[in-house]
């Protein structure tokens, strides 16, 4: 299969407090990989470093066989291929719904505006917000924000979505319907990251589930392996105490 | 009589009252207007994320240390001395004569800018660090997500500060009759000058201050209201109309 991001020992510190350590992990074309994990396990770090919100303090990224941590490397350029979805949506209050979605193909890939809103549009309907085209993030459910927060990452045509807990601010019955965006993304082929506390979204969608714990990966594999036949004690312990509360 | 003195000063002066409420709106609205370019500029050099190494980062930091100083000199110290420091001192050192009007509008400007780049970096720190992160996460570089993202609801944001600053500027032009403008100030007192009536002379203009402060600041409720738009959204509605 053909890695489209390679992580190679990778470490984060904050100051003193290392966050991750030397994490090897790679991203196939067209997989769903969800990473699981408890709070402060450095899972969404881990996601920041990909696409640089954080920069690593060590180690390697690869993508499509290119260190993208050289100096010479056009950042920007490779954050235009990773759609990223956050938990806190970050819509941009001062755009409608679809300025949202035509701001960053137009400034960022010089596409021509018509072009741009033919593809939010094609977006807004995947995500079933087409008809809020002029509405004001404000005016917005957060389900509805958070739609709108993919289609917007979509409206690049990303090679990778990465997904940041993206259904942990969400009322629970608003859970449901980012839920199913994301299935429908998972259909379509997308190659998709996704950190999740939703676990049974990891067991039905996810090609590999990676645990992660205090900073490493503990365990991974295929969602059966993860869920049924955990091999580590952690692993083990962790899924116990999230599945009772389910 | 004192009213009649009163409509009788009006009546007598008006052209010159009106002129000099018109250089007073001028200036006032121009060193606004070009101080508030100023301020988000500043605001926008200022966090500009520091670089790691290099000559970049040298030149970023005196950068930075030239506005802070720039910043504090003009927050410092009053409007008048600077107008005369600036008018008079620009003569002593260049042997020229400025234009008053245009040394006005400059100390407008500029002083004005200094107190609105604290505004608009109180501002852009204002906006919350996602819609930043947003940005990056799509490509944006720091003057991309500056233009399309955080500055226009930075301007939103400072609105009432930025008029605050207007009728500040309205009021203080009043100082600039120091270097002979001939805004509202210096024209009453040329009038109570020729008539000897202080009282009612000063009454007219303070009158005039009024209509002109009150009038710019229903102005910005409704441009502010304007800009703020509904809170909800009915699918269908007129709001659709693209």
């Amino acid at each position: 299969m053909e890695k489209i991001i390679e992580v190679q020992h990778l470490s984060k510190s904050f100051g003193t407090n290392e966050v991750l350590k030397d994490i090897d992990f790679a991203v196939n074309k067209g997989e769903v990989v969800c990473i699981i994990g408890s709070s402060g396990s450095g899972k969404s770090t881990l996601l920041r470093c990909i696409n640089l919100l954080e920069k690593p303090s060590g180690g390697q990224i690869i993508y499509k066989g290119e260190n993208i941590l050289d100096d010479q490397h056009d950042i920007f350029e490779y954050r235009t291929k990773l759609g990223m979805v956050f938990q806190q949506f970050n819509l941009f209050n001062n755009l409608n719904v679809l300025g949202n979605c035509v701001v960053g193909q137009v400034k960022v890939l010089k596409r021509s505006k018509e072009e741009a809103e033919k593809v939010a549009l094609k977006y807004l309907k995947v995500v079933g917000m087409d008809q809020y085209v002029t509405a004001k993030p404000k005016q917005l459910s957060g389900g509805q924000k958070q739609r709108v927060a993919i289609a917007r990452a979509l409206s690049m045509e990303p090679d990778v979505m990465l997904f940041d807990e993206p259904t942990s601010a969400l009322d629970p019955e608003m859970v449901g319907e980012v839920l199913k965006v994301m299935k429908t993304l998972v259909e379509s082929g997308l190659t998709m990251l996704v950190v999740t506390h939703e676990m049974g979204f990891a067991k039905e969608v996810a090609d590999r589930v990676v645990f992660m714990d205090k900073g490493v990966i503990e365990e991974e594999g295929p969602p059966e392996q993860i869920f049924n036949n955990p091999k580590t004690e952690r692993t083990r312990e962790f899924l116990k105490r999230t599945l009772e509360k389910e | 009589m004192t009213l009649e003195w009163l409509l009788k000063i009006f009546v007598d002066n008006w052209p010159m009252y009106l002129r000099g409420a018109g250089i007073t709106l001028y200036i006032a609205l121009t060193g606004t207007l070009i101080g508030s370019f100023i301020g988000l500029l500043i605001g926008v050099i200022r966090t500009i994320p520091k670089p790691e190494k290099g000559i970049k980062k040298i030149i970023l930091k005196l950068v930075n240390m030239f506005l802070t100083a720039y910043i504090e000199f003009f927050r410092g110290t009053p409007m008048i001395v600077q107008a005369m420091v600036i008018y008079y001192g620009s003569a002593l050192a260049f042997n020229i004569n400025v234009d008053r009007l245009v040394a006005a509008l400059f100390i407008v400007s500029i002083n004005t800018g200094a107190y609105m780049s604290e505004i608009v970096r109180g501002g852009i720190i204002s906006i919350d660090k996602g819609q930043f992160e947003a940005a990056q996460a799509i490509g944006m570089n720091h003057l991309q997500t500056m233009k399309n993202i955080v500055l226009p609801q930075v301007i939103r944001n400072i609105l009432p500060a930025t008029g605050n600053e207007f009728i500040i500027n309205i009021k203080d032009t009043s100082v600039l009759n120091v270097i002979a403008v001939s805004e509202l100030f210096f024209q009453t007192k040329s009038i109570a000058g020729n008539n000897f009536r202080y009282f009612e002379s000063f009454f007219v203009a303070c009158v005039i201050y009024l209509i002109m402060t009150l009038t710019v600041t229903w102005i910005l409720r409704s441009i502010e209201r304007k800009l703020d738009g509904p809170d909800s959204f009915t699918l269908g509605g007129n709001q659709m109309q693209v």
